[in-house]
């Protein structure tokens, strides 16, 4: 669930999801779910000239499974923060 | 509910015009309405799948061959029966005929199946539209019995019975036609005959009775 | 409601389905499609193929039912300096309706119909995209 609800915390932010097809999509976290399943608006993908399959979608929605790397926005992480709740769901909390 | 159902109730025969149905169509889709549809009425993938028994349809597997066939009986994990099957290879150059099939759900890639087995959904979506919204909550077979009709008004006048006579025998709606092409009728007719017992019965009931009706056809 | 699936909002949209096989679900079409054309002597891997429809209905294994499914055929670079003229207007194949399952979909993405409508398909040059590999 940490990561569940480390994503739902970064909700609004402006996130770049690199999929396990090497295709990268920038957007703005719209929602997640338990899955991690990720929706973004205002999509771009990164390299548009040579991936241009997403070019008249404005909106999407990538299922987890499929997603490699998320890229956060430096400030997105507080380490404080993330060490505590890791350290909650080790105990089972 | 009940005052929504008298405001607007299809006529005795469960017929009403063309022009109702599409002044409907735009109330329905309202997102929480639609959300209300599409988990009701059953559209979801395996429902779906589970309309288009009797129905051929075309299955392509992960590993790039595709299954035609007639849909005999599908479960919750995609796992499908077919009967009197092609299989194509991959390359599409190598064909092999059997009189069935059963393949694992986990190495489907995607599933084609007839327009006229989402025709029935699509109309139903439609339909359900206003006086739908009763016939959802109480009664959402006796919903789809006046789709049905609809159909047939549209579509395939005097290809069978006149609409009257269906009101009897949803077994018989279920059992007789068996087969691929009759199944829109008899899911129809089925929820309509259930419709005319049933009025007061509740969402859960109207749906479960729903799939029975499909499954009487298998 | 706890499916938390983000595809409520998508329902009755046109979508652009993209499959982990990378090039398309089907992919047989597209050499069928290749011969009527009279471009069998191009690989299909030279197009990109896009799956669109309109979203029916999913569920929580995010299987779709696809409604007036049809395929954007663009071309990748290799397809276009052989035979540009031959692809015009022949880009969109009609396909009905499908069932998509749910463990073969990378992105669904909803259709802006501003931005297609200024897309030129014809000038599009694309990569085949990888298949995902988990």
């Amino acid at each position: 669930m940490l990561f569940f609800s480390y994503f739902k915390d970064m909700v609004g932010r402006e996130v770049t999801v690199e999929l396990k097809n090497d295709l990268a999509i920038r957007g703005t976290l719209h929602s997640v779910d338990q899955y991690l399943n990720i929706k973004l608006e205002n999509t771009s993908v990164v390299d548009e000239d040579k991936y241009p399959h997403m070019r008249s979608v404005r909106n999407c929605f990538i299922r987890g499974s499929v997603v490699r790397y998320v890229q956060l926005p430096p400030d997105g992480v507080d380490i404080e923060l993330l060490h505590d709740a890791t350290r909650r769901e080790a105990r089972g909390g | 509910m009940a005052i929504l159902n008298s405001e607007f109730p299809p006529s005795k025969d469960g017929r009403f015009s063309d022009n109702r149905l599409l002044s409907c169509r735009v109330r329905v889709l309202s997102s929480y309405e639609a959300l209300i549809f599409i988990f009701l009425l059953s559209q979801l993938p395996l429902s779906l799948l589970k309309t288009a028994q009797g129905h051929p349809m075309l299955v392509e597997l992960k590993n790039g061959e595709t299954y035609n066939g007639h849909l005999v009986n599908c479960d919750t994990w995609m796992n499908i029966h077919l009967r009197e099957v092609i299989c194509t290879s991959k390359d599409g150059d190598r064909f092999w005929r059997m009189p069935e099939c059963y393949i694992r759900g986990n190495t489907i890639k995607y599933l084609r199946v007839p327009d006229e087995v989402g025709g029935i959904k699509i109309l139903a979506n439609l339909g359900v539209t206003r006086h739908g919204y009763t016939c959802l909550v109480t009664h959402s077979m006796g919903l789809l019995g006046v789709i049905d009709k609809v159909q047939e008004e549209t579509k395939s006048r005097g290809d069978r019975k006149p609409p009257g006579v269906g009101g009897r025998g949803r077994g018989r709606g279920g059992r007789d036609e068996g087969a691929a092409g009759r199944q829109a009728k008899g899911i129809g007719r089925g929820m309509e005959d259930a419709g005319a017992k049933g009025r007061g019965k509740g969402g859960p009931g109207a749906k479960s009775g729903g799939k029975g009706g499909g499954r009487g056809r298998g | 409601m706890a499916t938390g699936l983000g595809l409520e909002s998508l329902v009755d949209q046109t979508i652009s389905v993209i499959t982990n096989d990378g090039r398309n679900i089907v992919v047989r079409h597209c050499v069928a499609y290749v011969a009527n054309t009279g471009l069998e002597t191009l690989y299909f891997a030279d197009f990109l193929i896009l799956f669109q429809g309109v979203l029916r209905g999913f569920d929580q294994a995010t299987n779709l039912i696809l409604d007036e499914s049809h395929e954007r055929v663009y071309s990748t670079k290799f397809a276009v300096d052989v035979k540009q003229d031959a692809l015009e207007g022949v880009q969109q194949l009609v396909l009905g309706l499908y069932i998509i399952r749910g463990d073969n979909i990378s992105v669904v993405g909803e259709l802006d119909e501003d931005l297609d409508s200024n897309l030129d398909m014809s000038k599009l040059r694309a990569h085949p995209l990888k298949p995902v590999v988990h």
